[in-house]
C-alpha cells in the first residue's frame, strides 16, 4: 500500500507533466503544470520532506503561478488555431529527450546504486556522533531526534554559521533582491 | 516503511526531466519554454531528496541545495517573465522562434 502512493503520485505528475508540455492552450498548460507540481510535493512528503514539500506548495504552486498566469495574460497574442504550438524542431527534440533518457538509464543500470532497495533507517543506536556542538537543533528537538531531516536540523544548517551553509544563504537573498529589481528594470516601460 | 528501490525514484526524474527537455526544445511559447525549465529543475530536487534519504541520511547536504535551486528557480522565473514581457513589448509576439533580430 506504502508503495503505491509513490506510483499513483508518479504517474500524476508524469501524466499531468507530459500534457502541459504538449496542449495548445497556455492556461490548460499552466493548470496541469500546477498538478504536477502537486505531484512532486507529494513525493518530497514521500521522501521525509515535509518542509521542503510545503516549500514546493508555497513557492511553485502559490507564487510562481500567480507569476506565470500574469506572464500569459500579459503577453496573449490570437495564435490562428491551425498554426502548431511545436516550433519546427519537434523531431530533433523529441529525439534528444529520449536520447537523453536512454543515455541516463543506461548510466543507472551500470550505477552501482542499483542495489539501493531500501532507505537508510536511523537508529538511536547506530546514529553517528557528527561532532556537532550544542546548536539550535539539538535545543528545540532534543537528542532523541528521530530523524536528521527534520525542520530544525535543516534550519540549523542555514541559519548557524558553524554549520557551513549560513553565508550561502544569505547570498541567496542577494541574489533575490537581485533579480527583484533587475526584474522591474527590465519589464518596465522605457520613459520617453 | 518504504519498499521503494532509490532506482524508481531515479527514473521517475528523469522521465520528468525528459518531459520538460522535450518541452524546452519544442515548444513555440516562451512561457511553455519557462514552465519546461521549471519542470527540470524539479526533476532535479527529486533526485537530491532520493539520494538524501537512499544513500546518506547523517548530512543535510541534499536537502539544502534543494532549498537553494528553488530559490535560484523563484528568482529565474521572475527575471525570464520581465524578459518576455519586454520581448513581446517589442516584436508583438512570445514566441522564440518569431525573435530573431539578431539572427545572421
Amino acid at each position: 500500500m506504502a508503495n503505491n502512493v509513490f506510483y499513483i503520485l508518479a504517474g500524476i505528475s508524469l501524466l499531468s507533466a507530459l500534457m502541459a508540455m504538449t496542449l495548445r492552450n497556455l492556461f490548460h498548460c499552466a493548470l496541469f503544470w500546477v498538478l504536477a507540481m502537486f505531484g512532486v510535493a507529494g513525493v518530497f512528503l514521500y521522501l521525509d520532506s515535509e518542509f521542503l514539500a510545503a516549500v514546493q506548495v508555497i513557492i511553485y504552486v502559490g507564487a510562481v503561478t500567480v507569476f506565470i498566469f500574469f506572464g500569459i495574460m500579459f503577453t496573449r497574442n490570437v495564435m490562428d488555431e491551425r498554426i502548431s504550438v511545436m516550433n519546427g524542431q519537434f523531431a530533433l527534440a523529441l529525439i534528444a529527450a529520449v536520447g537523453f533518457a536512454w543515455i541516463t538509464h543506461k548510466a543507472i543500470q551500470e550505477s552501482s546504486f542499483r542495489g539501493f532497495e531500501h532507505p537508510l533507517i536511523l537508529t538511536q543506536e547506530a546514529a553517528p556522533d557528527t561532532g556537532k556542538t550544542t546548536t539550535l537543533a539539538t535545543l528545540v528537538s532534543g537528542p532523541d531526534a528521530s530523524s536528521n531531516m527534520s525542520v530544525e536540523n535543516l534550519a540549523g544548517d542555514l541559519l548557524l554559521p558553524d554549520r557551513g551553509f549560513a553565508y550561502a544563504f544569505e547570498f541567496v537573498s542577494i541574489l533575490l533582491l537581485a533579480a527583484l529589481i533587475g526584474a522591474i528594470v527590465v519589464a518596465r516601460k522605457e520613459p520617453s | 516503511m518504504s519498499t521503494v528501490p532509490l532506482a524508481h525514484f531515479l527514473y521517475f526524474a528523469l522521465a520528468l526531466f525528459s518531459i520538460g527537455l522535450f518541452g524546452v526544445l519544442a515548444r513555440k511559447n516562451a512561457i511553455s519554454v519557462l514552465l519546461g525549465v521549471e519542470m527540470m529543475l524539479n526533476a532535479v530536487n527529486i533526485n537530491y531528496l532520493a539520494f538524501a534519504k537512499y544513500w546518506n541520511w547523517n548530512s543535510l547536504t541534499g536537502p539544502v541545495f534543494v532549498i537553494f535551486i528553488i530559490a535560484v528557480g523563484a528568482a529565474e522565473v521572475a527575471v525570464a517573465l520581465a524578459i518576455v514581457i519586454s520581448v513581446y513589448r517589442q516584436f508583438k509576439s512570445a514566441n522564440v522562434d518569431e525573435v530573431h533580430a539578431l539572427k545572421g
